[in-house]
């Protein structure tokens, strides 16, 4: 063994020896004791806990395991009705309108987030910069944000909906003709995706200014002094430091897109021939409007399933990050 | 089912808890009644002689009808028992559902015939025979325009007693058509002729709304083309025909005035006020519509730029709309059968009797009562007389071929099959076929025809 090995060796040993508490003011190394099955501070824990417990097994345990048993049955909101195992699931997954919705709900994510993501993150970035009245700035960014959805929605239901609408008329007074932008499904899905952007870049923008708060300056410094480039900072510097709160927002965002109703409910409907609706709109619009409950209720439950494994997937990398 | 039974005796049953969590909509209204007394629960119900008449009710209008109409439901007595006034502000079949499943549902409500059928089926309506029978006893029952009693039959018995229709008729703007230099179109060929006439002044020749929520009038234009070419989404037996030749031909003429450029283009993404906006804006000459459209526009039933045609004749001479029947309703939450049953005909000879709010000059419906109709109020408004004496006898609800009313046409109005169907009219990129064959299989998917 050289001595490096042996240096090696020694600092493994004692970094494993203070794990276990050996050391100056550690306990040592336990000797085995009889282990009781529910000690005092185990029942005070858990007693501690259990209100805790209760009300999030009511509040989002007890929907959920209902959701599922409504979903096994063709009954309506006041019967349960017959027992049917899958057949709503499989209702809904032979319905070409369900994977229409699946498809702009998967595009309406992507766009809602890392739209949102990458607007929000260049004016937090901007905001960094010494500029006049900073606070002004925040404060008409976050508008959209701040102002209740049914509000912003009818406002741009107002600029482009009718041929009388700002957008359309300026768009034929520029020569391109009478677009209204609700009336076909390609201009509709832009709509709707550019709308989801603008509402929540300003909670994306939040996230980043107070994530690249607790970014030092002098590693910038330091970067510049190596002669790093902006984009060689950015990539190398920024991206890593926020990555944690990055993924946190993705995760928010991606739970507020899954679970927006009111945006598109408001703007389209889900139309023109259900090009905009997802799969939150379609199963309001099943239960409520086509009075298919358990499909519609089935609907519900599979968009909580793959929610909670996205979210799974998203936590298993922030845990990364942090073990990084 | 076991498992409900003990959850029920436990006193938070599952579907209350469901029902506490996720009715927002209904809170107020519960707590109003669980205040009042509510109804049987509190007063020992099953026939007991004192209690609370929960009477819910839509909104109507500017709201002054529902003013008069607490102040009258807040005068009832009878006895022990006595009435509760709840007005119910967003969906009523949303609104009643939720409160039934948390067993607070009203004891009267009022509501739209496919309401009616609904609840039927899931067992929570009391059957009208007794108040029907009773006012025909006493002459009441002669005072209504025919047939409408019978269309709220099931083999039950009567889900249900009327109080107004609730009719689509074509209107137009008298300024536009003069301009365009068009007389008033009687058939298919003169409106469409018009409509190309409104189009060479610049204007559209007609809109209607058919976003995928909060409209109605984009279906209802599918219904009433259907209805008025002798057609229909049912037939004889009320099962789902679509793809009927009277409907195709329907279809085809919508699918003309769209690729014409004839329709308003916004008219795909329009919610229902939208309408009213572009009739008032003048730029669309006609729209078929509810029968307030003067005071929708900014006028008065006299003083209004919109006039009501008489029903175009189809190019087979038939005629024909859509129309929804207004309704009172008997819920099973009730001190007693008969307290509710007092009640409803005490009401109803307030409300829609001739000594009723017509006489008020307050109209929340068109009037069904011959003695309502002769009030001087309602002579005085000529689009309401032209629609109760040319449109009402000609108009029919969605079931249309097939007699009846069945729960099913709640599935299908305005639902997501006619919305797609109407809306893939609208944008002229479909055929007849195509678009009626996506209404039947969606029908059929949900399973909306008439069931024995």
């Amino acid at each position: 063994m050289t001595s490096t090995q042996a240096r090696s060796t020694g600092v493994i040993s004692g970094l494993a020896r203070a794990r276990k508490g050996v050391g100056l003011g550690g306990r040592g190394e336990q000797s085995p004791r009889p282990r009781r099955r529910f000690s005092y501070r185990s029942v005070t824990l858990a007693a501690l806990v259990l209100p805790s417990a209760i009300l999030v097994a009511l509040i989002y345990g007890y929907p959920a395991v209902d959701a599922l048993i409504e979903s096994l049955h063709n009954g309506n909101l006041v019967q349960t009705g017959m027992f049917v195992g899958l057949q709503n699931y499989s209702i809904d997954f032979h319905n070409p309108v369900f994977w229409q919705s699946a498809e702009f709900t998967v595009l309406y994510c992507i766009v809602g987030v890392f739209g949102s993501w990458i607007v929000g993150l260049g004016l937090a970035l901007l905001l960094r910069q010494k500029i006049h009245t900073p606070g002004l700035f925040k404060t008409l960014l976050l508008l959209p944000w701040i102002v209740p959805v049914v509000v912003t929605a009818t406002a741009w239901k107002w600029l482009i909906a009718t041929p009388a609408s700002w957008v359309p008329r300026l768009t034929e007074d520029l020569g391109l003709g009478q677009v209204l932008f609700l009336t076909t499904p390609g201009l509709a899905k832009t709509i709707v995706c550019l709308y989801k952007v603008w509402l929540s870049f300003p909670f994306m923008m939040l996230m980043a200014s107070a994530a690249l708060a607790g970014v030092p300056d002098d590693i910038y410094e330091a970067a510049r002094v190596d002669g790093a480039s902006a984009w060689q900072q950015f990539r190398g510097i920024t991206l890593p430091m926020i990555a944690r709160s990055t993924y946190i927002s993705w995760i928010l965002m991606f739970i507020f897109c899954i679970g927006d109703f009111q945006s598109i409910y408001l703007l389209t409907g889900g139309g023109p021939v259900n090009s905009t609706s997802t799969l939150i709109v379609l199963s309001y619009e099943t239960v409520f409007g086509n009075f298919q409950t358990g499909p519609g209720i089935a609907i519900g439950f599979v968009m909580m399933v793959v929610s909670v494994l996205i979210s799974v997937v998203l936590f298993r990398r922030i845990r990364k990050v942090q073990i990084a | 089912m076991k498992t409900r039974a003990t959850s029920d005796r436990a006193g938070l049953s599952r579907r209350r808890f469901l029902a506490a969590a996720g009715a927002g909509a209904v809170l107020p209204i519960v707590l109003d009644a669980c205040s009042s007394g509510g109804s049987s629960g509190s007063s020992g119900g099953g026939g007991g002689k004192s209690g609370t008449i929960s009477f819910w009710d839509g909104e109507v209008g500017t709201g002054q009808l529902n003013t008069e109409a607490k102040k009258l439901t807040a005068a009832y007595k009878d006895g022990n028992i006595k009435g509760s006034y709840n007005l119910m502000t967003g969906n009523d079949y949303e609104i009643i559902e939720a409160a039934l499943a948390a067993n607070k549902g009203p004891t009267v409500a009022g509501g739209y015939a496919y309401q009616a059928f609904q609840f039927a089926d899931q067992g929570d309506i009391l059957y009208a025979d007794n108040v029907v029978a009773a006012m025909k006893k006493n002459g009441v029952y002669a005072d209504y325009l025919p047939g409408l009693f019978d269309q709220l039959k099931n083999s039950k018995g009567y889900v249900a007693i009327p109080y107004g229709v609730d009719t689509r008729a074509l209107w137009y703007n008298k300024k536009l058509l003069t301009q365009a230099g068009v007389a008033v179109p009687t058939d298919w060929n003169s409106f469409m002729a018009a409509c190309k006439a409104l189009k060479k002044i610049g204007k559209y020749g007609y809109v209607t709304a058919a976003n995928s929520s909060n409209s109605a009038y984009g279906t209802h234009t599918l219904a009433a083309f259907m209805i008025n070419n002798g057609g229909g989404m049912f037939d004889e037996t009320g099962k789902a025909d679509c793809l009927f030749d009277r409907n195709v031909e329907a279809v085809e003429y919508l699918l003309e005035m769209s690729k014409n450029k004839y329709i308003d283009p916004g008219s795909v993404s329009y919610i229902d006020t939208d309408v009213y906006t572009a009739l008032k804006s003048g730029r669309v000459g006609m729209a078929l519509a509810n029968p307030t459209i003067p005071q929708e526009t900014g006028g008065t039933p006299t003083n209004t730029d919109f006039a009501v045609m008489s029903p175009i004749k189809s190019p087979h001479g038939t005629t024909g709309t859509i129309q929804y029947l207004k309704n009172y309703q008997m819920y099973t939450n009730t001190p007693s059968k008969a307290a509710s049953e007092k009640f409803l005909q005490w009401w109803n000879q307030q409300f829609v009797g001739a000594k009723g709010f017509y006489s008020q000059g307050i109209t929340g419906a068109v009037p069904i009562r011959k003695s309502a109709i002769a009030l001087p109020q309602v002579q005085a408004d000529p689009n309401l007389v032209k629609i109760i004496k040319e449109w009402v006898p000609v108009a029919k609800p969605e079931s249309a071929r097939y007699a009846h009313i069945f729960s099913g046409l709640a599935t299908v109005d305005n639902g997501t099959p006619m919305v797609q169907c109407i809306q893939s009219i609208l944008q002229g990129n479909t055929t007849a076929k195509a678009a009626l064959q996506t209404l039947q299989t969606g029908i059929q998917q949900y399973g909306a025809s008439y069931k024995a």
